[in-house]
Formats: C-alpha cells, sequence, structure tokens
C-alpha cells in the first residue's frame, strides 16, 4: 500500500523554504486541520438539513424550500442567521448556569469525534490508537449533556425527554459497542486507518459489509438511536413531550441541538461508511486500475487523484447513508418507549453477543477471510 | 505465548473446587430459569451436592506438590484447603436453614443460592490470592454477593436498611483498603505478587519506612471491617438485625473466615518488615473486640444483635492466635474455627427455628420454651454454652487451645483478657439458657403460649433438622473426639511454608538475614516441585 | 524545553487544578446535582491525566466507564427520586464540619508527609503508549486470567442481584393449603404482594 501524500510534511516544507524556523512551522501546522473540520462540519449540516428538507418534501410530493439561493440550498443558512438572531431566553426558576452548559455537553462529543475520521491514507486529523473506541466514549458523554439541560430547564417535559435521551443513549451504547468489537476483532486494532484498510484490496468485495451482515444492521439501528432519529426520536416525541429536553431552548442554544443532531447523524454515517463500506476505498480498488494503466503507485497526480477519490468516496457513501435515514424517517413510524427498550436489552443485545461470539470463532476457523 | 503452552502452565487444576462451585452455581442459575417455580424442589439439594463434591475436590488435593496456579494468582497451599474447606462447610450449612425461610419470606429460593455460592466462591479464591488483583476481585466478589444477600427481602424496612448500611460502609472499606493496595503496589515498583512485593521491601531495606506503615494501616482497615473487629464492628449489629436470617448465619462464619485468610496471607506475606507493628495492632484490635463484644453482648435484648456481639467477641479470641504468630497460635486458631463453625451455626439453626416457628427473635420471648419444644431447648443451650466455652463442649477444647498458645507464646495480657471477658460471655449465654428452661408455665411468654404444635414434615424442614441435630452432634463431640480437627489443623499449618517461613522468622527475631529472603526461596522452590 | 514539554506542563497544571476543583466541589456543595454533575468533570479530568501519561486506552475507558455509566446511573437515581426535602439544620452541625475538615487535613498531612518521604521505585521502561491496548490484553490472558475470569462470574452475578432487587414480586398461584402455614409468619414476610404480569397493576411504589 502506498503512502500516499504527506500533507504535513509538504506544508512544514513549504514554510521552512521561506525560511521560518521548523519549530514555528509545526506550530502554524497545528491549527489548520482543526480550523478545516470545523468547516468541514459546516457545510455538512449545510448539506444535510438541505438534503433533509428536499426529501422529506419529495416523500411527501411537495417541492420544499426553493427561494433561498438555487434549489433553496441557502435555506439551512437563512435558519442558521434566524436562529442566531433570536432572543436568547432561559426560563424562570431555571438553573443558568446548567441550561448553558448543557448544549455545549451535547455538541463538543460530537465535534472532538470528527478527529478519528479518515479520509484516506494520510488524511485524517490524529491517527491515534485507540480510534474508534476513543469515538464510543466520547459518545458516551453526550447522555450527561442531555440530563442536564433536562434538569436544568425546570420543566417536566424536559426532565423527561433527558432521561428518556440519556436511557435510550446508554442502552443503545451497548450493542453499538459489541458491533463495533466484532469489526475490531477482525481487523487487530482499535485504529481506524487500520480497519480500512484491512477492507482494502478486493473493492467492493472486501468490505465489511458482507462479513458482518448482522453487525451491520445492529449498527445501523443502534446508530440511529444515538443519533434520536426516527424511529428513535423519543426523547422529542412532540405529541408526547412538546420537544423533550429541548422544549425550553430558543437562539443559538437550540441551534447547537441543532447543529449537534445533523453533525452527530454525518458522523454517524461516516463511521458507518469506515467500519463497514470499506472507508475511503472505490468498489474497484483504484490500484488494481493503475495497475491495469501500467502508472506506477508513486506518481504525483495519481496520488492526487487517489486522495480525491478517498474523500469523494467516503462521503458519497456518508450521504447516501443519511439519505438512507432520511428514507426511514417517512416510512417507519415512532416505537414506544418500552419497545424501545425491550428492543434495545432483549432483542439487539443477545444478538449482538451471539454475532461477537460468532466472528470469534470465524476468525479462529478462517483466519484468511476473517483477519487472522 | 500460544494457547496450549499457557494452558500448560496454568496448573488450573488447583482450582478445580472452585470449578465445581462456578459449575453447580450455573446449574441451579439456569435451572430454575427453565424450571420455573418447581424448580425449588431440587435446587437445594443440588447445591448442597455441587459444594459436597468441592470439598470431597479440596480432600484430594490435600498437601498438593505444586500449590501454585494461574502463573502464581493463585495458592492452593494447605492453608488455603483448610479455609476453603470451612467456607463451603458453612455455605453447606446455611443451605438447609435457607430453604423454608426463604420459602414463607416470599422470595425465590434459586437467586438466593446462587449469590451464595458466588459470595462462597468468593471467599474461597479470597483463602488462596496470591497477587493484589485476584485479592482485590475476590474480595469484592464476597462482599457484593453478601451486600445483595442483606437486601434480599427487599419488602423488609429492617433487611433494606442493613443492606444499605452495609453497602456504604462496605464500600468505605473497600475504598481504603484499595488505596493501601495502590501504596503497595507504588512503593515495591510495580509489583503484584505478595511475595515479590515483601522481597522488595527487603531489597529496600530500610527500618519500617512510613510509606510501609500508611499502607498497613489502611490494609488493616478493610481486613478489620470484613473479620468484624472493633472499631471497625459498627455494622454488625445492625445488619446482623436486619438481615436475613441464615444470611447472618453465613456472614458470622463463612465470611469472616475469609476475612482471617485474607489476614494471614496478605500480613504474613507482604508485611514481615514491620511485623511488630501489625502485631501490636492486632493486640490491640483482639482486645477492644473481647472486651467491647462481651461487654455490649450482656444489654442486648435481641438474640441475633446478642449473637452479633458474640460474634465480635469471637473474632477477638480468633485474633489471639494470629499475633501470637507461632505454629500453636496458627494452628489453634484454625481449630477454633473449625468449632465455631459448628456451634455458631449449630446456634442460628436453632435461632432461625424459633423465628420460623413464632416469628419473632427477643430474648424475653424464648422464656419457657423448655416445655414446649424440649429438643430445640436442649439444641440452642448446647450451641451457647459451647459459643460461652463450658467444658466438656466443644468451644471449651478450642478456647483452650488458644489461651495455651498464648500462654507458652508468653501473651500473658491478651490471655488475661480473654478469660476474662470469656468468663463475662458465660454470664449472657446461661442468661439465654436460663430463661429457656427455668421458667415456670405460668412465666411463660405470648410467643411461646401460642406455640404451634411441633411438626417436622412440613416442606423444607427435614433438612433442617437434619442439619441442626448434625451441628449439636458435632459441637458436643467435636471437643472430646478432636484428634482429627486438632491434627487437619496442625498439619495444615505445618505444611506451609509460608507460616513455616514466619514462625522461624518469629523464634529467631533478630536474625542477621534478611527475613524474606529465606521465605522466598523456600516458597519457590516448594512451588516449583 | 520543547514546545511539546511546555504544553505538557501547562496541560498538566490545569488538569490538576480541574481536579482539585472539580473534587472540592463534589464534596462541598450542597446541590447534590451540581455535586454529581462535578463528579463527571472529576473523571473527565483524570482521564486527561491518563492521556498524558500516554495511556490513551485507560483514558478512553475511564470516560467510557466513569462518565458514561457510573456517573450516568448516578444521575439517573438523583434526578428519579428528585424529592427536594427542606432539612432542618443539624444543631451544632458546625462542630461535625470542622471535625470532618480536621480530620481530612490530618490524613493528607500524614499521606503529603509519606509520599514525600518515600523513596519511590521509579520504572524507566518507555511507554507502550498506543501499543497498551494490546498489552492489556496479552495480561488478561496470561497471569490476570484468575481475576479476569472471576470478575465475570462478580458481574453475572451483579445483574442477577440487581434484577431481583428491580423486580416485581410474583404472588404464588394457590395459597399454602396446609393449615399450619399461617402460624408460621415471619417478621420479614412481605405485608402486600403487587400481582405481577397483570395490566393496569401499577401501584404505587
Amino acid at each position: 500500500m502506498s503512502q500516499g501524500i504527506d500533507l504535513q510534511g509538504s506544508f512544514v516544507e513549504l514554510l521552512t523554504q521561506f525560511g521560518l524556523p521548523a519549530g514555528v512551522a509545526k506550530a502554524m501546522w497545528l491549527p489548520l486541520p482543526m480550523t478545516l473540520i470545523l468547516l468541514a462540519a459546516t457545510v455538512s449540516i449545510f448539506v444535510t438539513v438541505w438534503l433533509e428538507r428536499k426529501i422529506s418534501a419529495a416523500a411527501q410530493q411537495r417541492i420544499g424550500p426553493e427561494f433561498a439561493g438555487p434549489l433553496g440550498t441557502l435555506q439551512a443558512a437563512a435558519d442558521g442567521i434566524k436562529l442566531l438572531f433570536k432572543e436568547d431566553i432561559v426560563p424562570a426558576k431555571a438553573d443558568t448556569i446548567l441550561f448553558t452548559l448543557g448544549p455545549a455537553l451535547v455538541v463538543i462529543p460530537v465535534f472532538l469525534s470528527l478527529l478519528i475520521i479518515p479520509f484516506g491514507q494520510n488524511l485524517v486529523i490524529t491517527d491515534i490508537g485507540v480510534g474508534i473506541f476513543l469515538w464510543i466514549a466520547l459518545s458516551s458523554i453526550t447522555p450527561i449533556g442531555l440530563l442536564m439541560s433536562g434538569y436544568s430547564s425546570n420543566n417536566k417535559y424536559s426532565l423527561l425527554g433527558g432521561l428518556r435521551a440519556a436511557a435510550q443513549s446508554i442502552s443503545y451504547e451497548i450493542p453499538l459497542a459489541l458491533a463495533v468489537l466484532a469489526i475490531v476483532l477482525m481487523s487487530n486494532s482499535l485504529s481506524t486507518i487500520d480497519i480500512v484498510e484491512q477492507q482494502s484490496g478486493y473493492g467492493i468485495l472486501g468490505w465489511n459489509v458482507w462479513r458482518q451482515p448482522v453487525g451491520f444492521l445492529i449498527f445501523w439501528i443502534a446508530a440511529l438511536a444515538e443519533c434520536e432519529r426516527l424511529p428513535f426520536d423519543l426523547p422529542e416525541a412532540e405529541e408526547e413531550l412538546v420537544a423533550g429536553y429541548q422544549t425550553e431552548y430558543t437562539g443559538m442554544k437550540f441551534g447547537l441541538f441543532y447543529v449537534g443532531s445533523y453533525v452527530n447523524l454525518v458522523l454517524s454515517a461516516l463511521i458507518f461508511s469506515i467500519l463497514y463500506l470499506g472507508g475511503w476505498e472505490s468498489p474497484i480498488s483504484v490500484d488494481l486500475l493503475s495497475g491495469l494503466f501500467g502508472v506506477s503507485e508513486t506518481t504525483p497526480w495519481l496520488q492526487v487523484i487517489t486522495a480525491a477519490i478517498g474523500i469523494v468516496m467516503t462521503v458519497v457513501k456518508a450521504y447516501l447513508l443519511v439519505f438512507l435515514a432520511v428514507l426511514l424517517r417517512w416510512t417507519v413510524p415512532r416505537v414506544r418507549i418500552d419497545q424501545l427498550l425491550d428492543l434495545g436489552w432483549k432483542f439487539l443485545l443477545p444478538v449482538a453477543l451471539v454475532n461477537l461470539l460468532l466472528t470469534a470463532a470465524l476468525k479462529i476457523t478462517f483466519p484468511v477471510a476473517f483477519g487472522g | 505465548m500460544d494457547f496450549t503452552n499457557l494452558a500448560s502452565q496454568l496448573n488450573a487444576g488447583i482450582i478445580l473446587p472452585e470449578g465445581i462451585v462456578v459449575a453447580t452455581l450455573l446449574v441451579v442459575l439456569v435451572g430454575d430459569l427453565i424450571a420455573g417455580r418447581a424448580s425449588t424442589r431440587w435446587t437445594p439439594y443440588a447445591t448442597m451436592a455441587g459444594l459436597s463434591l468441592a470439598i470431597v475436590a479440596l480432600i484430594y488435593q490435600w498437601d498438593t506438590a505444586t500449590p501454585l496456579s494461574f502463573l502464581g494468582s493463585f495458592m492452593g497451599d494447605d492453608l488455603s484447603i483448610v479455609f476453603r474447606g470451612i467456607i463451603v462447610l458453612s455455605a453447606i450449612a446455611t443451605v438447609p436453614m435457607s430453604i423454608r425461610y426463604i420459602e414463607q419470606s416470599g422470595t425465590s429460593l434459586a437467586e438466593f443460592l446462587v449469590i451464595m455460592m458466588t459470595a462462597t466462591l468468593g471467599g474461597m479464591f479470597l483463602s488462596g490470592a496470591n497477587d493484589l488483583v485476584t485479592i482485590f476481585v475476590a474480595l469484592e466478589t464476597l462482599s457484593i454477593s453478601s451486600y445483595l444477600l442483606t437486601g434480599y427481602m427487599k419488602r423488609d424496612p429492617r433487611s433494606n436498611e442493613a443492606a444499605l448500611k452495609y453497602l456504604l460502609i462496605g464500600a468505605a472499606s473497600s475504598a481504603i483498603f484499595l488505596y493501601g493496595m495502590s501504596l503497595l503496589y507504588g512503593l515495591s515498583g510495580g509489583k503484584m505478587k505478595l511475595l515479590e512485593i515483601s522481597q522488595s521491601f527487603v531489597a529496600a531495606d530500610s527500618d519500617a519506612p512510613i510509606g510501609i506503615i500508611v499502607a498497613l494501616v489502611f490494609v488493616i482497615a478493610g481486613i478489620a471491617f470484613k473479620i468484624a473487629a472493633v472499631p471497625f464492628h459498627q455494622w454488625t449489629p445492625d445488619v446482623y438485625e436486619g438481615s436475613p436470617t441464615p444470611v447472618v448465619a453465613f456472614l458470622s462464619v463463612g465470611s469472616k473466615t475469609a476475612g482471617f485468610a485474607l489476614a494471614i496471607r496478605l500480613l504474613v506475606a507482604v508485611f514481615p518488615v514491620v511485623s511488630e507493628q501489625w502485631h501490636f495492632v492486632f493486640t490491640a484490635l483482639a482486645i477492644l473486640s473481647m472486651v467491647l463484644g462481651n461487654v455490649v453482648a450482656l444489654a442486648q435484648t435481641s438474640m441475633k444483635r446478642l449473637l452479633a456481639y458474640s460474634s465480635i467477641a469471637q473474632a477477638g479470641f480468633l485474633m489471639i492466635g494470629l499475633v501470637v504468630g507461632t505454629e500453636a497460635g496458627y494452628s489453634s486458631m484454625i481449630f477454633y474455627l473449625l468449632i465455631y463453625l459448628f456451634m455458631n451455626l449449630g446456634g442460628f439453626t436453632c435461632v432461625i427455628l424459633f423465628s420460623l416457628r413464632t416469628g419473632t427473635d427477643q430474648i424475653s420471648e424464648y422464656s419457657g420454651l423448655y416445655q414446649k419444644d424440649p429438643l430445640l431447648t436442649l439444641c440452642l443451650s448446647i450451641c451457647l454454652l459451647s459459643l460461652g466455652g463450658i467444658p466438656p463442649l466443644a468451644g471449651f477444647f478450642g478456647k483452650l487451645y488458644i489461651f495455651w498458645a498464648g500462654w507458652q507464646a508468653g501473651a500473658y495480657g491478651l490471655v488475661l483478657v480473654g478469660l476474662v471477658t470469656s468468663v463475662i460471655s458465660i454470664y449472657y449465654y446461661i442468661r439465654v439458657v436460663k430463661m429457656m428452661v427455668v421458667k415456670e408455665p405460668q412465666e411463660m411468654s405470648d410467643a411461646i403460649s401460642n406455640y404451634p404444635e411441633v411438626r417436622w414434615d412440613l416442606p423444607g424442614l427435614r433438612p433442617l433438622q437434619v442439619s441442626l441435630i448434625l451441628a449439636v452432634v458435632a459441637t458436643s463431640l467435636a471437643g472430646i473426639l478432636s484428634n482429627p480437627l486438632f491434627t487437619l489443623a496442625n498439619n495444615s499449618v505445618s505444611h506451609t511454608p509460608l507460616l513455616q517461613a514466619a514462625i522461624d522468622q518469629q523464634q529467631a527475631p533478630k536474625a542477621v538475614v534478611p527475613p524474606v529472603a529465606t521465605i522466598a526461596p523456600a516458597v519457590t522452590s516448594v512451588a516449583q516441585r | 524545553m520543547t514546545l511539546a514539554e511546555g504544553v505538557q506542563l501547562v496541560l498538566f497544571g490545569l488538569l490538576a487544578a480541574l481536579v482539585i476543583g472539580t473534587a472540592l466541589g463534589v464534596v462541598l456543595l450542597s446541590n447534590i446535582v451540581y455535586s454529581a454533575f462535578l463528579l463527571g468533570g472529576v473523571f473527565l479530568s483524570i482521564s486527561g491525566l491518563y492521556v498524558l501519561l500516554n495511556a490513551g486506552f485507560v483514558a478512553a475507558a475511564q470516560i467510557l466507564i466513569y462518565v458514561g455509566a457510573v456517573n450516568v446511573l448516578i444521575l439517573f437515581g438523583i434526578m428519579l427520586v428528585n424529592k427536594s426535602q427542606p432539612f432542618t439544620p443539624v444543631r451544632r452541625g458546625w462542630i461535625r464540619l470542622i471535625a470532618t475538615g480536621g480530620v481530612c487535613l490530618g490524613l493528607f498531612a500524614l499521606l503529603s508527609t509519606m509520599i514525600l518521604g518515600t523513596s519511590w521505585q521509579l520504572s524507566t521502561e518507555t511507554p507502550v503508549g498506543d501499543g497498551a491496548t494490546v498489552l492489556i490484553g496479552m495480561h488478561f490472558f496470561s497471569d490476570f486470567l484468575l481475576p479476569f475470569e472471576l470478575a465475570s462470574v462478580l458481574l453475572l452475578m451483579a445483574l442477577v442481584g440487581a434484577i431481583i432487587l428491580a423486580r416485581r414480586e410474583f404472588v404464588p398461584d394457590e395459597p399454602p393449603t396446609d393449615a399450619i402455614s399461617d402460624a408460621l409468619k415471619l417478621p420479614e414476610r412481605p405485608r402486600e404482594l403487587v400481582p405481577a404480569g397483570r395490566e393496569g397493576s401499577e401501584s404505587p411504589e
């Protein structure tokens, strides 16, 4: 496997050529990926919101937003600006500190999790060894923020919504983690890069979705529940709880929940595509094609193309999943809270355990196919 | 290291008894899950059978050539076998007394048995645990199951209160114990095995450094909580009064035995450097326990509280053997534990039987019991008198041996305190006996005048009767025919290299050779034999 | 001092201050909800310390277990029984406070003397960093195999115990037939049993 392009190395080299000391150049590199990922996340929100509105409209045979920008693409920006300029209301007798802190605690872990998403061999902010485990750990912080905002709103609907959200997210964390564990078992590593590399080489045939059909479904259901998407959007079930823990929020604090939920959806889709759909790998391996045309892997223009294909592939796969999630939203009715918990604890958990055991057994029996 | 290579090094046969307990546990749990309510008919007997099988396995492991297993995590020497045996015996004896009791309180039996077997398992592993992590996990297995057992009667507010108290105090003491262990880990430079820790202490060669003393104090706080030594006894009376009586019976024998096993292994193996200090602390604990346990017991009106304080006092007597630290000291302690097992469990069986029939455990309600139920009166009297140490019952010989060992080793003060307090204890034991036997028919308590007809054919009472008779027979005869028990206790001490080395060190106090330097090779050579 | 060392030092100072500050908040604040949330802060800061020590796996595990499970459970407990009960202030409560403070300060003094007065044996091995995950797994299946397996029994039993404590009681299908059973009442006998498995039996408990 080629090492691909080394962005950091080239950047530092470029600056040192301008006469800057290497230390300063490195320090200047540090904020760049972070800003980049923030920007990417913001853009992804715009795209996702637009997609959600357009697909929903199509599902209901409407047109959807069409005036703000071409095809209504700037509708999300208009929404955002509206939220920014709204009055920030803190309800009477609410706990101001917790009320403010809650939304932040919900959003920060989601953004932090973007650290581990690879878009290519070297196109990742940090390739840390605990990779995917970090995502699971970080996403377990979110319930605290939900409980905090539910409690501090001084509203029984909010409290109920917060409790439901936390219960839901800890219940589905376990099957989710078990499904991920089966993948980790096959790739012998927690690092997202290694997980993708393990699926590479055979194009679409090498993806984990063929080796983990059960884990794939479990992960998708659990991820939907973690994102509080329909059919699992009980924490904000508007017929029962007004809007759950978000009831009392206005302005940008509400905006943070909004941002958080959409980034979380995109994040889950990205992770899903990494775990099961081969990440940046294209359905037909680029290596194979380049070998076919007799181009060396280290050719600079090929590397650029590979990187571009990688990014496009990851994003396309992720948005395919987002599309699926939006379709599901208009297809499946909402479940009841007891059905939700029953499904999580009595069905998904045992199935995920069996899946894990089965994977381990298969790994011992067929080490070639299941990453010995 | 590949799997087959690892499996050959584990020497996993040493934990066969524990394996049998786990298997029984799973059989009972799954069997109950499948069979439902009907399973109450066979689960207690399956439990007893499994535990008895574990005893058989323990007997076969006596004097095994390679006691060290799981790469040094577990030590199956004779000392641990005796302690594991006592714990399993106490669990076996608890099962028959709980059948009827659990059924009448309307809770499910199988889960009770499962949790009790887990507690037994924790105690067994604690008796042989040889590294810090195993010690802590085993201790928590024992503790958490004890909390659950204590709160098993969840509809009864007293049981809830007892469980909560036990949990809070227990968690605090576990935390302190863990802090002590983390200090040991740090002070020894990252060692886990007990002997490696003490070797590194000796290698550091400083005279009782403050770090080790602090670690010692913290560790002792954790141990003293488990054996309910004064001043770490506060939980005992409340927990004993509130929790279901079979649980109390198990806690007072099984859990306490595990605590003593932990005390011996941890203190003797890790702390020879500060040997004087821990002997001093335990002397203080022993004196306080004997005095306070026996004196406060005088004022009790509830039978369970009386037995709670009596068990605190008995722990005080047992600690004499530990403090003395001679061969006779250790073996007298084990001997007394064996006898205490029979007499205390016999006593609790009687108390359970009485409360099953009358629904009370106030001491005043026992008055005139002789008129209605002579058998129960006889059994309870024998057990209480034996606990008090009246000849020719077993308790007398147990105490005699402990005091003799103490006197031989020159612990005159301790022995004198022990003698005086056991005279005090005879008073409150005899008071109950007098209450039952002497009263005229018109002085009978309400509970006794409404005493139901004595029937043994109700479900669950037959095993209770059998175990009661066995315990009483053992209590009466174990003193006179004590030779097998005596030999067992002596052998378990003399066949344990760890204790032998400590005893040698005790006899040659200011040896030029650092003590552990002599222990460690001895133990490792035995281990590798 | 290189850039990395400087960052490490500053981060250590920040995290240590956070740990101490939040921990004090847990103990001193009278609002139990604040205490619970601050406890989450303590756990998070400790996991930050683990990251500084180059123990990424332990840090992530710390967050997952302590913040994601333990702290959420505590918060659940508090919020489900959030009955604001005005406590009458204990008379001479300040004596207790002072005594507790004294004991804590004494303990702190003792421990700090001990820590400063001991020559610690420092490990000279380089931290394995990302390799730690594999190493932890190796230890679980070699020298810590016994406690690892025992922990599974412990967890199974804790699971069973938790279910026992939380579930509803079942009423026996038929009342006991033998006449003597009524006389054999225990003090622990439950007073009323809620019939289970019947719809609409949501009695307040």
